[in-house]
């Protein structure tokens, strides 16, 4: 077996011990920031060199403490979080920032404080639709975060670091959507599962860092002759957080690749660009709340209009991902959501009746957040494979 | 004929479904008729089980393993017969076997002992499917358990349920609950069919309800182990509001539609000019480990 190209080996050393890298940074004097899902605007962190650390759960360690404060029916991924961190293994973080994810994400902000103990927190009460007055909330929520950040750091947050900050994370999501152009070839030139490790390799390390990662992975894969092969279906996975690899290494050791996702540890956070208006927070509030397309937020601007035709709505909200299947020639969809997820949950029988209508063949995966679970759903998948290829 | 291999003077496939209750052997000849059928309790030891059930097989056919043309395996344990030359779902395989039987089958449903399954089929293919969750509730574990508990054959609730007049409503099919419901009635009085017809409801309410997004269409055709149940065949026909056909062994049709896809894969490759790849031929006796 070929040796693995040293950006996806690096990506994968760090998916595997995400923390080494942050305690370097630590003993460098830096202050780590976790934050959960993807709302908390890390290119305010990154201004003020703060070293944003995305939290996950992790699904091969069973959750033992978190259910002496969560309900067993609420979404196993934050439940996954809150045991972590009661078990210490986010104990070297400095602070935390949380958003309305959703009820249980926004209840888990209490409770990690509660029970957790982070020295600072900070919570960011994220609205959920695209109203006009919606993103006037989301605007108006910026000022506090930013103060309570630079109280947090111990200095001010000068514009044109601010600046600079979105200009860093905005050349992250250019060179994540370079990565994916790689992903339209046959066979793709890296695979869903090297993708999964890459993008939480960079969910975890200073953002420039995860620029240079990103070039390098770029143009190693671009070059390696050990690849994925060309297999009968081309996949894009559409779902709820997939921050394993255990999902899609049993997708792709069937007749399948990976070749586009619209997941959260995926392309989801990078496809749209902050844009850098006169008044820099107008331009993260604009993105964060609408054009990340993430089923927390419902995305349907104008209710009475728009609601009133059924197909009109999913066109609305989801004609992204017919382009995603034209684009990167995906010949089936796998929808995948974590069991008791209900922000994803909700968002299928649309997705699927979306796909339908375009005749793009689709199959439902709820899973548990665990690995062994994961067994029971080969057959489906496979079962879906037959049918497609 | 060019498909047999060196050495092989007849021309048979082997379809084995190796589900998580029941194993199931078919071999077909030439004309697609069954010479040997055998089925066992899966039980912890797949891969030798697997031997023992092709062995006993060959058998019961007057054949040697050499006989066989293709050894196609489906089912849960597919990945665990050591002979088998390719793996397939056990979706794609009752999906072909049950279109043997009624070619006109539009919706197929399969009880087994841990799952349901319900197949859109047009023309012989498999279009979507839906399938139980890994709960074994509604499936023919579900029955074993409370027919264990009543101190019954399971085989025998069938028949009981055809005496019910009144048959009660569960409310649940959760084998945990639904045996708590079904004491609770039979303390209040309620008789033992009517009891037992209530559970057969259950089961093909759940099971109507998971098919319905498929489209309820005749013809229906139920397999499995379940379907060897006429009180759960008969509620499955009032639940479903249209007759569902049976075949003769509802157990099979995985087994047999894996031999017609091997039969068929093998067609394919040879008429595209392609050597058929065929795992090894010998039956060894396997460890639980290997």
């Amino acid at each position: 077996m070929a040796e693995p190209s040293r950006g996806l080996l690096r990506a994968q050393e760090i998916y595997q011990d995400r923390s080494k890298r942050a305690l370097e940074l630590q003993q460098q004097g830096k202050k780590i920031m976790g934050y959960l899902c993807i709302y908390p605007v890390p290119e305010m962190m990154t201004a003020l060199d703060i070293v944003p650390y995305r939290i996950f759960g992790d699904m091969r360690e069973p959750i033992t403490k978190a259910d002496a404060y969560m309900p067993t029916v609420n979404c196993a991924f934050l439940r996954s979080c809150l045991d972590l961190g009661l078990k210490e293994r986010y104990s070297f973080l400095d602070g935390i920032v949380t958003s309305h994810i959703c009820d249980v994400g926004s209840s888990l902000s209490g409770l990690w404080n509660y029970a957790v103990k982070t020295p600072f927190s900070h919570h960011i009460d994220t609205p959920h639709t695209l109203h006009d007055t919606a993103l006037v909330q989301e605007r108006g929520l910026l000022p506090d975060y930013q103060k309570a950040l630079e109280k947090f750091a111990g200095r001010k947050m000068m514009t044109e670091n601010l600046r600079e900050a979105i200009r860093v994370h905005n050349e992250q999501r250019a060179l994540v959507r370079e990565l994916y152009e790689l992903k339209k070839q046959d066979p793709p030139l890296i695979s869903g599962v090297e993708t999964i490790r890459v993008i939480k390799a960079i969910q975890s390390i200073l953002a420039d860092e995860g620029n240079e990662l990103l070039r390098e992975v770029i143009n190693e894969v671009k070059e390696r002759s050990d690849g994925p092969q060309i297999k009968s279906a081309r996949l894009l996975v559409w779902g709820s957080i997939l921050d394993d690899t255990a999902l899609p290494e049993m997708i792709e050791s069937l007749d399948a690749n990976i070749v586009m996702d619209d997941t959260c540890v995926g392309s989801r956070p990078y496809f749209n660009d902050v844009e850098i208006t006169s008044d820099l927070m107008d331009g993260l509030a604009q993105h964060y709340l609408m054009d990340i397309k993430c089923p927390r937020t419902f995305r349907t601007r104008d209710y009475y209009d728009v609601r009133k035709d059924y197909m009109k709505d999913l066109e609305f909200r989801f004609s992204y991902l017919s382009d995603y299947v034209r684009d990167w020639k995906a010949n089936g969809v796998i929808m995948e959501s974590l069991r008791y997820c209900d922000t994803h949950g909700y968002e299928v029988a649309g997705v699927r009746d979306y796909l339908d209508s375009l005749g793009i063949p689709s199959i439902y995966l709820e899973h548990d957040y665990t690995e062994g679970a994961l067994a029971p759903l080969r057959t489906r998948v496979q079962g879906f494979l037959e049918i497609i290829s | 004929m060019r498909y047999l291999r060196e050495g092989v003077v007849s021309i048979h496939f082997a379809g084995i479904d190796l589900g998580s209750t029941m194993t199931k052997i078919v071999i077909l000849d030439e004309d697609e008729q069954i010479k040997a059928s055998v089925v066992y309790h899966t039980g912890a030891e797949h891969r030798r089980l697997a031997n023992k059930v092709m062995e006993e097989a060959l058998s019961k056919a007057g054949l040697s393993i050499d006989d066989i043309s293709f050894v196609m395996a489906t089912g849960y344990g597919r990945i665990n017969v050591p002979f088998a030359d390719r793996q397939i779902t056990e979706l794609s395989c009752h999906a072909r076997g049950v279109a043997s039987f009624f070619p006109s089958v539009h919706l197929a449903i399969d009880i087994g002992g841990q799952d349901a399954k319900g197949l859109k089929i047009r023309d012989g293919k498999l279009l979507d499917f839906v399938m139980s969750d890994k709960c074994a509730a509604g499936t023919g574990r579900f029955l074993e358990v409370i027919s264990a508990s009543l101190g019954l054959k399971v085989e025998d609730l069938g028949d009981i349920s055809l005496r019910s007049t009144q048959k009660i409503s569960v409310s649940s099919t959760c084998t945990v609950f639904a045996q708590q419901e079904v004491i609770k009635h039979l303390s209040a009085g309620v008789p033992l069919e009517d009891v037992i017809a209530g559970l057969h409801d259950a089961i093909a309410g759940r099971t109507a309800r998971m098919v319905n997004r498929l489209k309820i269409e005749p013809d229906v055709v139920f397999t499995g182990g379940v379907a060897k149940n006429i009180g759960v065949v008969k509620a499955m026909e009032e639940n479903l509001r249209c007759p569902v056909l049976v075949p003769e062994e509802p157990l099979l049709s995985g087994a047999i539609g894996a031999a017609l896809l091997g039969k068929e894969h093998v067609l394919k490759a040879l008429a595209r000019g392609e050597t058929i790849q065929t795992g090894k031929r010998r039956l060894e006796e396997a460890t639980f480990f290997q």
